[in-house]
């Protein structure tokens, strides 16, 4: 097994290699650069313009900017952002932070709410609560994310000429004033609190499409299940409905969810989603959406790097989990 | 009015420590402005920097003008210049030569006065081709530098190696030079201020001062106590306790914001956006007051055609006055406003802004829609018979056909294009639209110059003489041809380009640029087509605006860069 670890970290390198430089060249393909907005400025002169190229490095051969972006990343530097002119950790870290906080949300909501549901639906297959759900999931998957994040917000906003006073706040993550005081001069467990009462309306439009697919996959695998043959035998020899559900149906069916954990990994780090841009949560979307409207190479490239490895990472971590909750995967 | 006595007490000492402040004029004399509160703007993303040196957009710059002084700029009222922390100025030596004298007692924040060793070294900074700055273009005219030099302690001198009309305008920020000369010395001056510098070590010298940064949510100023500048009753300025910029970045959620009073100003894009402002006012929900189409805003839509095209056949129909006064009349510009614009804005058909009055012209020929009247200037110039797919061919059989390409997702200028493409096509001038990537576009028009026609815009703004980039024969910018042969009118409006950024008497100026826009507007090298309208919405519990009748869209919604008149009516 140590061997086994060992191997599939040796074979990340590779994976890592070929996957940035790919990335790099992608962005480097698309036509203009940093810069390009500038050209169209009247008031800049040729030479201005060809000085900022030089500044920024943008002069250079691209193999020669990925090398130099390469080296600084095996020494734990994710490079200069263009447009900030700071490290992009410094950039990327809050956001990633203030992201974490509705993606971990979302995916607690997600799982608690898709497993019983998925279940239900495959041991009242075609019952009118199964109808309903897969009406709802079906609409879950379909609703694009932008336009269900504009009409919570016109919800909110609803809400609040409805009772005369906000329920849900329409947009944001953070209030001016918690209490009659500055939020960072307010109570740390305030402070939460303002944060996850801003957090329900994002956290139920990040939420739904992925509750909708997991639910469905969660009554495909429980309806497979229960045809097999080990389920037969089990009530064959007489043990109770509750025992063959839960012991027998349900620890099989849930072992390609258990596995799948793994890929959840990357997402911790990869934001949100664009519900983020409309609910002007200040996640990591907003700003790599930015980024890439400037071509801001570094903190497109840091993003992807990060969550390059932790796919990697997660992939691996999965395999590990489903040959732990698996006994008949192996691994040598 | 009876005011507290601490305010008379302010007062007294504002005009001990600060001898010579600066007025700032409010919009409506007869409001009585109160102290406090707080005022809520909206952006659409984040300050990328509070470093001057490094800001390359309006995101950051708009913020680091709230604590960093310029020099000059122009009057809110009469557009003409104005000293900001400048009190005077003495033109010498047929406009060469320019001093400056700055306002003594004006402080930092940190309490060192603001003087000329602080206006010389941000200069000198601003212009180090090594720094990067934006504000660079402020130091060079063609390539030969603006030399600032100090006489003494609240003097300094500006030369220009030629004569500038704008010259008087100095618009860039001055940093203090204890704090950035360090740093500037190791050549780590791009390092100072990033987004993750403490607030507190950032210093100011205008009426606010940073406070709060969070990223990607807010940026909150607070009232430097010793900005010099105060009202026309001699009060201290800014009124505000606060200025808060909440970022987001969807202009629907802004719009929620504003309609939940959650916003104290908002600029309208479009009609629906108008209707929806109205409607809550309307039913009572919303105490504000919005004046739709109250200007039209600075950027400019237009057409061009390849004058370079390798097609020799295109380059000469493109370069023909006739066919682009034909163009013109193609271009139905009420839809237009009514289908692009959602039915507000107004036809365009000259390059000077319409906002900047001091010297637009309306008195310009105007090829106005006439599909008729395109048909039959363009049988004049052979395009008499149609083949079999319905287009126009000329004598050789050649059929009237051209590629127009815009920048994808710039929904305004890909409805104007295909308007213009089915305009064109009824009379059987075949229009191949297709919306392309902006830097692609970019890409075509300045390297590969491989296309036929393009819609683009370019922003505009108050002053004409910084479109020569654009207007001269050398100019990086001179989009439609870039030479080496060239028509008379494009070498008159080199000329009078020139004459204008070096003339200095304003009427003299005037009567330059009104005959460019009659050359342009004649021979028609960009084709404008509409410009977007200006629809500013307040909450009425906002003091210190431009009244209806003096809103323009190049000063926003109050006058100056900040909101020093702005303050909560009580």
């Amino acid at each position: 097994m140590t061997a086994y670890i060992i191997r599939r970290f040796l074979h990340l390198i590779p994976t890592f290699l070929g996957a940035t430089f790919l990335a790099f060249l992608v962005i480097q393909l698309a036509p203009g650069d940093f810069i390009t907005r500038l050209e169209l400025d009247p008031s800049y002169d040729r030479a201005q313009i060809e000085n900022f190229r030089r500044l920024f490095g943008l002069d250079q051969p691209f193999t020669v900017q990925y090398a130099k972006w390469l080296s600084g990343f095996l020494k734990g530097y994710l490079g200069l952002s263009l447009s900030y002119q700071t490290d992009v950790w410094q950039v990327l870290k809050p956001r990633i932070l203030n992201s974490m906080v509705l993606v971990i949300s979302s995916i607690v909501f997600v799982y608690v709410v898709s497993i019983p549901i998925g279940i239900y639906s495959a041991l009242r297959q075609y019952s009118w609560g199964d109808r309903f759900w897969t009406t709802f999931a079906f609409f879950g998957l379909a609703v694009p994310n932008f336009f269900f994040a504009l009409l919570m917000l016109y919800f909110a906003l609803w809400l609040k000429d409805t009772f005369g006073h906000e329920i849900f706040p329409i947009g944001g993550m953070r209030s001016l004033y918690v209490d009659g005081v500055d939020f960072f001069e307010a109570p740390k467990w305030r402070q939460w609190l303002d944060v996850m009462w801003h957090a329900v309306l994002p956290v139920i439009v990040a939420g739904t499409a992925g509750t909708a697919g997991l639910m469905r996959v969660m009554r495909t695998q429980m309806l497979e299940t229960k045809m097999q043959d080990y389920v037969r035998t089990a009530r064959a020899k007489g043990l109770s409905e509750r025992v063959v559900i839960y012991k027998h149906i349900l620890r099989n069916a849930v072992i390609p969810i258990i596995a799948s954990i793994g890929f959840l990994l990357p997402e911790l780090f990869g934001g949100a989603g664009f519900v983020e841009v409309v609910m002007a949560w200040p996640g990591l979307t907003p700003l790599i959406l930015d980024a890439i409207f400037s071509i801001d190479v570094y903190i497109i490239m840091g993003s992807i790097s990060i969550s390059v490895v932790l796919l990697m990472i997660g992939n691996l971590l999965s395999d590990l989990l489903l040959a732990w909750v698996d006994p008949r995967i192996r691994y040598s | 009015m009876k005011k507290p006595i601490w305010i008379l007490a302010v007062l007294a000492l504002g005009a001990l420590v600060l001898a010579q402040p600066k007025v700032f004029k409010a919009p409506n004399p007869s409001e009585s402005p109160a102290y406090g509160g707080d005022f809520r703007d909206v952006s659409t993303s984040d300050p990328k920097t509070f470093n001057p040196f490094v800001a390359k957009e309006t995101s950051s710059s708009d913020v680091i003008s709230l604590f960093l002084p310029w020099l000059t700029d122009y009057n809110p009222y009469t557009g003409e210049p104005e000293g900001l922390l400048v009190k005077s100025w003495e033109i010498k030596n047929n406009g060469l030569t320019i001093v400056f004298h700055l306002r003594e007692g004006a402080v930092w924040s940190d309490g060192k006065p603001i003087t000329a060793d602080d206006v010389i070294f941000s200069a000198k900074v601003h212009a180090d081709p090594d720094v990067g700055s934006n504000s660079i273009k402020s130091f060079e005219i063609d390539g030969s530098p603006i030399v600032w030099s100090k006489i003494d302690d609240y003097t300094v001198q500006a030369d220009f190696p030629k004569p500038f009309a704008p010259a008087l305008i100095q618009g860039w920020s001055i940093v203090p030079k204890h704090v950035f000369e360090k740093a500037y010395a190791e050549g780590t001056v791009t390092e100072m201020w990033d987004v993750g510098t403490d607030p507190a070590q950032i210093v100011s010298g205008g009426p606010f001062i940073l406070d709060q940064f969070v990223q990607g949510e807010r940026v909150v100023l607070k009232k430097n106590p010793n900005f010099w500048g105060v009202d026309e009753k001699g009060n201290p300025l800014p009124y505000l306790d606060r200025y808060i910029f909440t970022i987001v970045p969807d202009i629907n959620a802004a719009l929620a914001k504003f309609l939940a009073g959650e916003l104290d100003l908002y600029g309208a894009r479009d009609a629906d956006q108008v209707a929806q402002i109205i409607d809550r006012i309307d039913s009572g929900k919303l105490d504000a007051t919005i004046f739709p189409n109250a200007d039209v805003t600075t950027s400019t839509n237009f057409v061009f055609f390849n004058w370079n095209n390798e097609d020799t056949w295109k380059a000469e129909l493109f370069r023909n006055k006739k066919f682009r006064q034909a163009m013109a009349h193609l271009m139905d510009k009420e839809s237009m406003i009514e289908l692009a614009l959602g039915g507000l804005g107004q036809p365009q058909w000259s390059p000077i802004s319409i906002p900047a009055k001091a010297f637009f012209t309306d008195d310009v020929a105007k090829f106005e829609y006439d599909p008729a009247k395109a048909a039959q200037m363009l049988a004049e110039i052979g395009f008499r018979n149609k083949n079999a797919q319905g287009v126009l061919v000329d004598a050789s059989g050649r059929a009237l056909e051209f590629r127009l390409a815009t920048n994808q997702g710039n929904n305004v200028r890909e409805k104007i294009a295909q308007l213009f493409a089915e305009d064109a096509k009824k009379i059987g001038v075949n229009v191949k639209y297709a919306p392309i990537a902006f830097n692609e576009l970019v890409r075509q028009i300045l390297n590969t110059r491989d296309f036929d026609a393009i819609l683009i815009g370019l922003t505009g703004g108050r002053e004409p003489a910084f479109g020569r980039n654009v207007w001269e024969l050398d100019g990086p910018l001179h989009m439609w041809n870039y030479g080496p042969d060239f028509e008379s009118f494009e070498i008159l409006i080199d000329k009078l380009m020139k004459q204008g950024a070096t003339t200095l008497e304003q009427s003299k100026r005037r009567e330059i640029y009104v005959r460019f826009q009659q050359v342009v507007a004649e021979n028609l090298p960009l084709t404008y087509t509409v410009a977007p309208a200006y629809n500013p919405a307040r909450l009425n519990k906002i003091g210190g605006l431009f009244p209806k009748e003096q809103i323009n869209s190049l000063e926003g919604q109050y006058p100056y860069n900040y909101p020093v008149t702005v303050f909560i009516k009580k």
